[in-house]
């Protein structure tokens, strides 16, 4: 390992990672796992880190009436045992928690840290698929919001510039309707996804008014399909109910999972499109 | 009444191990202490052409065969002399030692372990048990890879087949499974007055001893072995730790410093033996009735790449192979095979978990095949006092089955449940019958262990026990100290367990097979009451006492044929499953177990091993995936390889029924792995009823269950 900075404010931060591409640690639950080498030496990072998980701009869940559109904006910093204390997270997000590693991980991993470190299988991105997230950047150009689906462009790949940092996740805040979390791990607590499914909407006088469907660890990064929504969007609940195979059978192509040593590219498929349809028939319809 | 030597007491290491005071072999520290990392193959089979070591800084050593001292050979001798010390010119299985870097910089260790180059000249390996049978890329043992091979008949298997009206077969198969003992293997090593010590997180001191002097070409006292607190066994530390001695040994020899070894987890999981996988085709003759004429058993299991304790492993899969049944007439052949990959070796059960599997699967198997119910008639040939057995021995205790059945029935409610089930509802309830023959398996004790054990009172007035059973989180710090205590009338906390010293203590055999409590516990037990005849003698008093095998006990080594165990523990184990129509997978709704154990030495260390046998035993049955490409294993790290969480299953109901044993101390008898054994044929159990489809493999993962019930995703829930 080479150098470790400890700056006191994210423009130091930000001009850490522009001099030196150094790498963010937050958490350190993924990095340093990543990384880690025998007992009694260093982790095996080549590049310089830089501690940002300290940092006070990162820190804090806000949320703004922002207009018409109330905006829930999540720190950079903030961990997963900080989020299932808030109030206002939505309900998706928090399940996805609850399944996520163990109470000592949550108290220190963050989301934003899952989020950058772009795992199809990351449990809690794959909620903020289905939430619509945004993620603001900020470097030493400025700062840019670009959706959470935009920020992925594949399996450990993101749109991050070696000199720019995530600062926030952005959210609705909780607003109820119907939601659907659910994982497939190699067992209950503390196992990472085999397959995940987190899915919400918002039905009112048995219509669908929007839906959100996010699929975990079955391609290369989390699926999300908005023209399948879309033809959803506006038909009674009982009706998609009632073609849940047809709608299930449009998720078929985007579907397109590997074998590893955590299961079978046949079981992660037959399972993901089964729990697509276990959201539209058993949980849309209440 | 005075309460029963099984009225619980505190444990006496619970509080070091609670607190942390405990000392494992990762926390010693000796002055000038180096330490050492392991050079390993990268193939599962290979001529190993060259290895070039570059230029070692000053105080950094390669160690390797050539470092041997005259006199000494390149083996690691378990039972035999199979195993090499350190791969010279072949290798045969991925992760085998070719040699080890030495120095006192962990991090310099790993640069010069990055520059060792090593040539081979790849063969072709054999895999699995039919490449290996098949002998792809030529014999790896012997002409036909076979380590060791069983013959067995009881009464007229021929006549039975030759008569039967219907011959019901199938294949059962089970995993690999790790031991993720909590202390990955650790041992260090250092010269006291001259002589070799090692320290050494184990279950058999005195195999490690063996092993090292044997390869030293020393004489075994010119070597000490010091058992340091060992964070779990399971098996896995009964003759690993031999195969990390040598080379560690022969470092310390070369360097003169005191060299420390510890696996990293993932190390460990990589290169460490595992639980045989084995295949098991069964045939049941039956007659125009349905009732069993006779059986025969074909029990394959994949013994890596050296033979270890194969061989025993095998004898007891096929002894355990009826399981709790009176079969009259059985033929049984069993196999060890030798593959090219990480040899396999004991794991609580020692193969009794596979073949119990198999025989409880298949027994449901035929019962449905014949419009029988399972439970009804698996209990029409539940084994008696009196049966034989399938080595023509006897079974000599009250067979409590029955009794078993009927606690285990009551505690689950399950004649309601199972009238309730539904076959493919997913909802299931299951039962399975099991026994496990105490102690080593046929005459070991007598011809091979020979164990000695020895009390001392002191002249303050304690009383040590100096045995070579060590505490490995088994409790028998605890049991053995109540044991002298309940012989004696004297307060357990007046007796101490000395911690095992191959130069101090008397060699009472390994820590395992429950042989510990129930030969061992007894041999103390039988010190004790001599010590108590001569209590009134001033000053220090020694007693020993030498193993004798019980007298009806007849055992010939050579045919296999008479009492392969003394007794017998017994157990029925219900287990109750929802399996989620479209992941598959399963949730395990409720757990009830009774076990007849001769008696229990004390109540909660016998809960602790039913609940962690039973948890254990269900991660087996369900979540320990373990699979292997090209002679390695795809799961080495504790996020791949899922072993339970206390989240995974719900509490273990459990009840003891009491049948004291005359050659078990206070009538113990083994506890340690009957109570893993059911787990895995109660578990598949409900888990068929529940899918409605026969289940013939362990681990019952989602995807397996996927195949078995050929789920279609978008049409199922039409």
């Amino acid at each position: 390992m080479s150098d470790f900075f400890r700056p006191a404010t994210l423009a130091e931060a930000l001009e850490i990672r522009a001099n030196h591409a150094a790498v963010p640690l937050a958490g350190g639950t993924d990095l340093l796992v990543r990384y880690r080498n025998w007992a009694g030496t260093l982790p095996k990072i080549e590049k310089p880190v830089v501690s940002v998980g300290h940092l006070s701009e990162l820190r804090g869940i806000s949320v703004h009436q922002n207009g018409a559109a109330p905006d829930l904006s999540i720190g950079a910093g903030v961990t997963y045992g900080e989020l299932l204390a808030h109030p206002q997270v939505p309900e998706l997000l928090k399940n996805s928690i609850w399944w996520l590693a163990a109470p000592g991980l949550r108290n220190v991993a963050t989301l934003a840290g899952n989020l950058c470190n772009a795992s199809p299988a990351a449990d809690a991105v794959c909620a903020l698929y289905a939430l619509d997230a945004t993620v603001d950047i900020a470097g030493a150009g400025g700062t840019r919001r670009v959706p959470v689906e935009e920020f992925i462009t594949g399996p450990g790949r993101t749109v991050l510039r070696t000199d720019e940092l995530v600062t926030a996740i952005h959210l609705r805040p909780d607003e109820g309707g119907v939601v659907f979390y659910q994982k497939v791990g190699t067992r209950k607590a503390n196992a990472l996804s085999k397959l995940s499914i987190c899915a919400r909407a918002s039905v009112h006088a048995g219509v669908l008014e929007s839906v959100g469907i996010a699929v975990g660890a079955v391609a290369p990064t989390i699926v999300r399909s908005r023209d399948i929504e879309a033809t959803l969007i506006g038909r009674p609940v009982s009706d998609i109910a009632a073609h849940a195979a047809e709608v299930v059978s449009r998720y078929e192509p985007l579907v397109r999972p590997i074998s590893d040593q955590r299961s079978t590219a046949e079981y992660r498929k037959a399972t993901a499109l089964g729990l697509i349809g276990r959201f539209l028939m058993e949980r849309l319809t209440g | 009444m005075k309460p029963t030597i099984s009225a619980a007491v505190p444990r006496v290491d619970s509080h070091g191990k609670t607190s942390g005071d405990s000392k494992y072999l990762a926390d010693y520290y000796f002055p000038d202490m180096l330490y050492a990392r392991t050079l390993r193959s990268t193939r599962a089979r290979a001529r190993i052409l060259a290895v070039t070591v570059p230029d070692l800084p000053v105080g950094y050593f390669y160690v390797d065969h050539t470092d041997l001292p005259p006199g000494g050979s390149n083996c690691v001798e378990m039972i035999k002399r199979d195993w090499r010390a350190f791969a010279a010119d072949l290798t045969s299985f991925h992760g085998e030692t070719i040699g080890m870097v030495v120095g006192p910089d962990r991090g310099e260790i790993l640069r010069i372990l990055d520059a060792i180059t090593v040539e081979y000249e790849d063969l072709e390996p054999a895999v699995d048990i039919d490449e290996a049978l098949a002998l792809k890329g030529g014999p790896i043992h012997g002409s036909d890879n076979i380590f060791a091979e069983i013959n067995l008949k009881k009464g007229d298997p021929d006549a039975a087949f030759a008569n039967a009206a219907r011959i019901v077969e199938n294949t059962y198969h089970s995993g690999a499974q790790e031991h993720v003992y909590l202390e990955p293997q650790a041992l260090a090593a250092c010269i006291v007055d001259g002589k070799l010590t090692i320290y050494a997180s184990t279950q058999c001191p005195f195999y490690i001893r063996h092993s090292v002097a044997t390869a030293l070409g020393y004489a075994e006292d010119q070597v000490r072995i010091r058992h340091t607190v060992t964070g779990g066994g399971f098996g896995g530390k009964e003759h690993y730790p031999d195969v990390l001695a040598v080379p560690l040994a022969v470092a310390v020899l070369k360097t003169g410093k005191p060299v420390q070894l510890v696996l990293s987890r993932e190390e460990d999981m990589e290169v460490t033996s595992k639980r045989h996988p084995s295949r098991i085709h069964l045939r049941t003759a039956l007659d125009a009735d349905g009732n069993i004429l006779g059986m025969e058993l074909d029990t394959i299991i994949d013994a890596g790449a050296y033979e270890s304790s194969s061989r025993v492993v095998l004898q007891r899969a096929v002894f355990t192979g009826i399981g709790v049944y009176d079969i009259p007439n059985v033929r049984a052949h069993g196999r060890a095979v030798c593959t090219n990959s990480v040899p396999a070796d004991a794991f609580r059960g020692f193969g009794a978990p596979q073949g119990l599997f198999a025989i409880e699967m298949h027994m449901s198997y035929v019962a449905r095949e014949i419009g029988a119910d399972e439970d009804e008639f698996r209990a029409r040939y539940f084994a008696r006092q009196g049966t034989r057995t399938i080595t023509n021995g006897h079974v000599y205790e009250q067979v409590m089955l029955p009794e078993l059945l009927e606690r285990v029935k009551r505690a689950a409610d399950y004649d309601r449940k199972k009238r309730a089930c539904v076959p493919g509802s997913g909802r299931g309830i299951g039962l399975s019958f099991v026994q496990h023959g105490s102690g080593f398996t046929g005459s070991g004790e007598r011809d091979i262990i020979k164990a000695r054990v020895r009390l001392r009172r002191t002249e303050s007035g304690v009383v040590e026990i100096c045995a070579s059973c060590v505490e490995i989180g088994q409790g028998i710090d605890t049991t053995h100290r109540k044991v002298v205590a309940d012989a004696l009338g004297i307060p357990y906390t007046e007796v101490r367990l000395l911690n095992t010293d191959t130069d101090l203590t008397p060699d009472s055999g390994p820590t395992c097979a429950s042989r510990s409590a129930s030969v061992v516990g007894y041999l103390i037990e039988q010190a004790a009451l001599k010590l108590k005849a001569r209590w009134t003698e001033p000053g220090l008093i020694e007693v020993e006492q030498q193993y004798a095998q019980p007298e009806e006990v007849q055992w010939d080594a050579e045919t296999m044929q008479g009492d392969a165990y003394p007794a017998y523990s017994w157990g029925v184990n219900c287990v109750e499953v929802q399996v989620d129509p479209v992941t598959h997978e399963v949730e395990t709704t409720g757990i009830w177990t009774a076990y007849e154990i001769g008696r229990a030495l004390d109540e909660l260390v016998v809960k602790g091993q039913i609940d962690g046998g039973m948890i254990q035993g269900l991660g087996y049955a369900h979540i320990e995936k373990l699979e292997r490409k090209d002679g390695r294993f795809l799961q080495t790290t504790m996020a791949d390889y899922a072993i339970p969480t206390s989240l995974d299953y719900p509490s273990v109901h459990s009840e003891l029924i009491d049948n004291p044993y005359p050659y078990g101390p206070s009538g113990a008898k083994g506890a340690g792995e009957v109570v893993l054994d059911g787990a895995a044929p109660a578990f598949a159990m409900a888990v068929q009823h529940a899918i409605g489809a026969p289940v013939c493999r362990i681990p019952v993962t989602p995807e397996y269950l996927l195949e078995v019930s050929a789920h279609d995703p978008v049409h199922a829930q039409r």
